[in-house]
């Protein structure tokens, strides 16, 4: 449904039933008017000399009053003309305003005279239901037929004379002739202001409409050109509320659209960069293995053991650089966000340790670890914690000497956890390891792998850092004496209360 | 006998080498390759795998753990936070990311089906050595041994983990009275005269970086 055809329903809607309510309230007004009117005229009657002796004589001539001048002249029962008989000086028996001179008379009254049982000597009277008289207990007279629009108006009126054939009397009128009347004007002229409105309104809501049409198609081109161009409104209305609304909120949905394209560029760009960063260790492991296998019958076992030794570790390698591309997928984003749970840190370290235990002992490095004898627990993200504690470990491994040492330490100190990893490999330089405690490494230059030294700390450092950041835990770097580097994590434990949830 | 070890793993190649590993490592594995729950009363130790035909391997994991208490490694090749808190949170023990070392899944495996050490125990047993926690006191094989405060506490910590490090600072703060002896320099002092009444060089290792150990396996 339009907005034009809806508003004209509408108004129709509230236009018809308060007319209509009018005019019934008008009709009751002109019953009403009619029967204390007639019940006036009656009592007047009433009150002639000689009425009673008349009426009792003859009910049925007297019920026929004769009216002066001709019949026509009568005033219209309920309606006398002003200042004429039978009601000289009387209030108008009209209601307010009186009938404009011209309108319709009404037929002259007829009056019926009952006995104190409710029958009559004329034959003409309409017989009464036994309980009409009950009506009058209250007044003088009673309205006998109440239909609202009929033109027929009785009243019944009990008479000065109780004892006799005119101990009641029956008085039949009519409400002037015509439509309305009592409360409306009588001519129709009322309707035009009623049309008026409503042909206003029609017109009133048309540029609106038209404003509105605009708008819709402007928002529709907008969308088939990718919300690019907004659509412009004049005026300062509503409708121009709703545009301005629109060019919100196209903005936000462009805004949107453009923060998608970068992230699928980065998506793209982040696995070109990780394809590349898998395919050197898988190049390098399948090297091995291809050597391996054309060694293996010509060269001693010790040379075919380095060649392993060497595949293995490319193999770690690579599960660590996964592993840390993973969640460098989920850390390095405009909005990082950690699935924290409580963490036992004791099983978290069994698990590195665990993990890098083989390849450490390949590389005839002793990796222990110690644990507080109760579980340590921790409100972290658990792979990222995880990953964060293993890129330390390994680092401390992948950069220690044949027959060195790494230790993995995890204490509890006055309401924080301390783990530290302690090597007694070369260490950092100083220089170096100021920039590495300022500002971490940036993911691009710590992409790159290792050609030696302690250059390609490579991605997990980063990794190890961000998480840190992101759980709001410490993370340090010291060199130790005589060698070797000690790297400290340090944050709150929960609440005794949280952690055991 | 064995321990008894189920493998739920659909990866033919990878259930193939693990079957390997742990059969050489000394225990019996039955081998799945589909998702189904299991009877507990028939196994020591479940390794499932999550990403399973049939059946969930959290699923599997739910079903055994409404009736039994029996140990659970969950394998999971997917590093994803939320698997491994789900797959804890119904009752795994443990869980290995993929790739793992053939090592690494015998160490897991093994500490999971290690017998706990029975707390509250009032005497201690590591190889020769009986700490009787109750009357403070300590034998090596028939010989009564005369400890201070701190060498008994000292050894006492070390024994309820024996064979795992224990950090300098919880062996400070078990057995060292930081006001009055000072430092954590004491605590090698102690431990020195600790090995020397025990006699054996060998029982106390000194473990690099952390602290240290007492030599032995736990009672089985």
């Amino acid at each position: 449904m339009n907005l034009r055809l809806r508003l004209l329903l509408t108004t129709a809607a509230v236009a018809v039933p308060m007319v209509a309510g009018l005019v019934w309230l008008d009709a009751r007004s002109r019953h009403r008017a009619a029967e204390e009117a007639l019940a006036r005229l009656t009592r007047e009657r009433f009150e002639r000399p000689e009425a009673q002796a008349r009426c009792e004589a003859d009910p049925v001539a007297w019920g026929v009053p004769r009216m002066p001048g001709a019949m026509g002249d009568r005033p219209p029962g309920p309606t006398p003309p002003p200042g004429g008989p039978p009601t000289p000086g009387g209030p108008p028996a009209h209601g307010p305003g009186g009938p404009p001179p011209g309108m319709p008379r009404a037929a002259p009254p007829r009056f019926f005279a009952y006995d104190r049982a409710l029958t009559s000597r004329d034959p003409a009277a309409p017989r009464l239901a036994a309980g009409t008289a009950a009506a009058l207990a209250e007044g003088d007279w009673a309205a006998v037929d109440r239909a609202t629009f009929d033109e027929r108006v009785e009243v019944l009126l009990r008479s000065p004379w109780p004892d006799g054939p005119c101990a009641y009397v029956l008085v039949r009128g009519t409400t002037p002739r015509g439509f309305i009347g009592a409360i409306l004007p009588a001519s129709e002229l009322w309707l035009a202001p009623l049309a008026a409105t409503l042909i206003a309104v029609l017109v009133a809501v048309g540029p609106v409409v038209g404003r509105i049409r605009r708008l819709t198609a402007d928002v529709r081109r907008s969308a088939a050109g990718g919300f690019v161009e907004a659509p412009a409104v004049a005026g300062a209305d509503e409708v121009r509320q709703l545009g301005d609304a629109f060019v919100a909120a196209s903005a936000e949905v462009r805004r949107q659209l453009a923060a998608r394209d970068d992230r699928e560029r980065a998506l793209r760009e982040f696995l070109a960069n990780t394809t590349h960063d898998v395919m050197i260790p898988l190049t390098v492991l399948t090297q091995h293995l291809a050597s391996l296998r054309a060694d293996v019958r010509t060269r001693e076992p010790a040379e075919l053991d380095e060649v392993v030794a060497r595949a293995m570790d490319e193999a770690h390698y690579l599960a660590a650089l996964i592993h840390n591309l993973s969640v460098a997928a989920r850390v390095d984003v405009a909005e990082p966000r950690l699935e924290r749970a409580p963490i036992d840190l004791n099983a978290l370290v069994a698990r590195v340790v665990a993990r890098h235990r083989p390849v450490a002992a390949e590389r005839g490095i002793e990796l222990d670890s110690g644990v507080p004898e109760a579980a340590v627990i921790v409100d972290a993200d658990l792979t990222l914690l995880e990953q964060a504690v293993s890129n330390v470990v390994y680092n401390a491994i992948r950069y220690n000497r044949r027959g060195g040492h790494v230790a993995v330490v995890l204490d509890r100190d006055d309401g924080r956890f301390v783990l530290r990893v302690l090597d007694d490999g070369p260490g950092i330089p100083p220089p170096d390891l100021g920039s590495l405690i300022r500002r971490g490494f940036r993911s691009d230059a710590a992409r790159t792998r290792t050609t030696g030294g302690h250059g390609g700390h490579g991605i997990g450092l980063h990794i190890t850092h961000t998480v840190a950041r992101l759980h709001a835990y410490q993370l340090t770097f010291t060199n130790r004496e005589p060698s070797g580097l000690e790297v400290e994590l340090a944050g709150p434990l929960p609440p005794p209360a949280a952690a055991t949830a | 006998m064995s321990d008894r070890v189920l493998l739920i793993e659909d990866d033919r190649e990878l259930g193939a080498q693990i079957v390997a590993t742990l059969h050489k490592a000394g225990f019996g594995v039955t081998w799945w390759t589909e998702g189904r729950v299991p009877d507990p009363t028939t196994i020591d130790l479940l390794i499932v795998d999550l990403m399973l035909p049939g059946m969930y391997g959290l699923d599997i994991l739910k079903a055994l753990r409404a009736t039994s208490d029996t140990p659970a490694l969950v394998l999971s090749a997917r590093n994803d936070t939320s698997d491994k808190i789900r797959a804890l949170k119904l009752g795994a023990d443990d869980y290995m990311t993929k790739p793992f070392w053939p090592e690494e899944l015998v160490e897991r495996v093994r500490a999971r089906l290690r017998r706990p050490t029975l707390a509250r125990n009032d005497v201690i047993e590591v190889g020769p050595l009986r700490i009787g926690l109750a009357e403070r006191q300590v034998w090596v094989g028939e010989r009564a041994v005369e400890l201070t405060r701190a060498e008994f506490e000292l050894l006492a910590t070390l024994a309820r983990r024996p064979g795992a490090a224990v950090t300098r600072a919880a062996l400070v703060d078990a057995a060292i009275d930081a006001d009055r002896d000072g430092a954590e320099r004491t605590l090698d002092v102690h431990v020195s005269r600790l090995r020397k009444k025990l006699g054996d060089a060998g029982m106390i290792q000194t473990v690099w970086g952390v602290g240290y150990r007492l030599a032995g396996s736990a009672p089985t």
